[in-house]
């Protein structure tokens, strides 16, 4: 540590004197003393594209990679599946027809989400397509066996962190644009650590006995969006494109 | 049987006298309905509803029942959810009458250019998302917040007095911004696309539409709505769109997943069947 950090985190200290070495600054409370995560969100990684570690092509940023040791664990039989979606992942990827991206690929797509919460219930209103996430809190599941796009969520808070379980998906949806799959048994346990007012650490857990041969992590922090009236727009990907509507007819 | 209907009788007599009584008491009106209060002090209409209303010809009610089975009720024929202009009509100019004029042919089996949008699946816009299958208030602290079953969607409606985003951005489900005047939620919707309809039957806006809302509980599980809409390229003047919803009251209901967009091929192979 040089001198001069030395001087600045002395500095402050003396600025923040409640938050000492190692404390994150002050996080925003409810009113029930709960982190308030409520407010727009979004990822800035390029997972959405692919979860592992990659190259630039046109098109496509590169990322690092959010999976914890850089790899995906899948049985022989997933690994020869992913291969196969990945040299058709441009008509097969569940994204290219618009349909409800599931979960933990909603988090990462490259638009907002808006946060609202209450003690017995956080919801989570996308962008993209107008998705919804509903949150309900320290509930159960209902009974399976459902199939949901978007699986079912029940949170409950440890500590400062509030640690979503989701399950009852459907085996339609993917993790990425290269064919990172999943089964129907998939199963989530997400995390989110407020780190300050303004970044949230995410990390979610992923299991399916069918696919993978041990659960699996990825993790990347959400990002407030600070912009002034900043607004959750939307983007109807499935209505762009039908020009065969009443409003635009044939030529 | 026929015993306990004899039996039924004096009971019967003496509901209806309590009924008379209790008209006679209803020309002192009640108290209005005060709700509970949200944490941030906004009256609180949170829960699950069911809008009363019709959305296959809202001008009409006749054929709602195309949707259960395929044949118009005439008992209801003309009653109209338009409570303004007095005809029940929604005032479009000329051009727009002429224009929409093809589905009173084509609704029960349109060529592509004339399937409702909701067929589509796209989200149904301000105010046909409330006339449809049930939704869900939530009122977090400085919002209110719709999620629709039908479709997946849900609409914020920001309780700040902020301004509306720049006009040029439309929206499927317009940009709300709400007030309370007392009880009632009042919302101003702007930046409304031109893609949405009010029904089967055609009955469409530009994306000039403005729609003034108000929500008003008048009791524990009861919303009245009114929606005001104005859109001087379509219509000759604004008119009111008028349903109520009622609370679902199952204890533990929740508003689940419906996925449309992904289990539409039905709708897709249908309109594309050979001979079409």
């Amino acid at each position: 540590m040089t001198a001069r950090m030395v001087c600045v985190l002395a500095v402050a200290a003396v600025w923040f004197p409640s938050a000492s070495v190692g404390q994150s600054p002050a996080i925003p409370r409810a009113a029930d003393g709960r982190p308030d995560l409520s407010g727009i969100w979004q990822a800035a990684t390029a997972a959405n594209w692919n979860l592992l570690p990659h190259a630039a092509e046109k098109d496509v940023p590169a990322g690092l990679g959010v999976v914890e040791g850089n790899e995906i664990p899948y049985q022989p039989w997933a690994a020869a599946q992913q291969r196969e979606n990945f040299a058709k992942r441009a008509t097969a990827d569940p994204e290219s027809k618009c349909f409800l991206p599931g979960v933990p690929r909603i988090m990462y797509m490259p638009f907002p989400f808006q946060i609202f919460q209450t003690p017995g219930h956080i919801a989570m209103a996308f962008e993209y397509v107008h998705a919804v996430r509903r949150i309900f809190m320290n509930t159960p599941h209902p009974e399976g066996p459902i199939e949901w796009w978007m699986g079912d969520s029940r949170g409950r808070w440890e500590g400062d962190t509030l640690v979503v379980d989701v399950v009852h998906f459907t085996n339609q949806t993917w993790f990425d644009r290269t064919g990172h799959f999943h089964s129907e048994g998939l199963h989530v346990v997400e995390r989110y650590t407020p780190l300050g007012p303004n970044h949230i650490q995410y990390e979610a857990t992923i299991e399916d006995p069918k696919v993978f041969t041990r659960p699996w992590t990825i993790s990347f922090p959400l990002y407030r969006r600070m912009e002034k009236g900043l607004r959750v727009l939307d983007y109807e990907c499935y209505a762009f494109g039908h020009e065969r509507t009443w409003h635009r007819p044939p030529e | 049987m026929r015993a306990s209907l004899r039996l039924l009788l004096p009971v019967l007599a003496v509901a209806s006298a309590t009924t008379v009584h209790l008209d006679a008491r209803q020309e002192t009106p009640a108290a209005p309905y005060v709700p509970p209060r949200t944490p941030d002090g906004q009256p609180d209409i949170q829960g699950i509803y069911n809008p009363v209303g019709t959305f296959y010809n809202i001008e009409d009610l006749e054929y709602q029942s195309l949707y259960q089975n395929f044949k118009p009720n005439p008992s209801v024929r003309g009653r109209s959810l338009v409570v303004d202009p007095p005809d029940g009509r929604i005032p479009y100019q000329a051009w727009a009458a002429e224009k929409r004029k093809p589905i009173d042919q084509l609704h029960l089996d349109p060529t592509p250019e004339w399937v409702d949008p909701n067929a589509h699946c796209w989200p149904q816009g301000v105010p046909r998302h409330l006339n449809n299958r049930e939704f869900e208030i939530f009122q977090p602290p400085g919002h209110v917040v719709i999620f629709n079953l039908a479709h997946h969607t849900y609409r914020v409606i920001p309780v700040d007095n902020s301004p509306h985003i720049p006009a040029n951005i439309k929206l499927w489900v317009g940009d709300s911004r709400g007030r309370w005047e007392g009880n009632t939620l009042v919302v101003e919707v702007s930046n409304n696309n031109d893609q949405t309809w009010f029904d089967v039957m055609a009955s469409f806006h530009s994306d000039e539409m403005r729609v003034t809302e108000r929500f008003t509980p008048v009791g524990p599980d009861r919303i009245e709505y009114r929606a005001v809409i104005t859109d001087p390229k379509v219509y000759t003047r604004p008119w009111t769109f008028a349903i109520h919803f009622n609370r679902n009251k199952d204890p533990g209901a929740e508003v689940w997943e419906e996925a449309c967009v992904e289990a539409n091929q039905k709708n897709i192979d249908l309109l594309q069947r050979p001979g079409r």
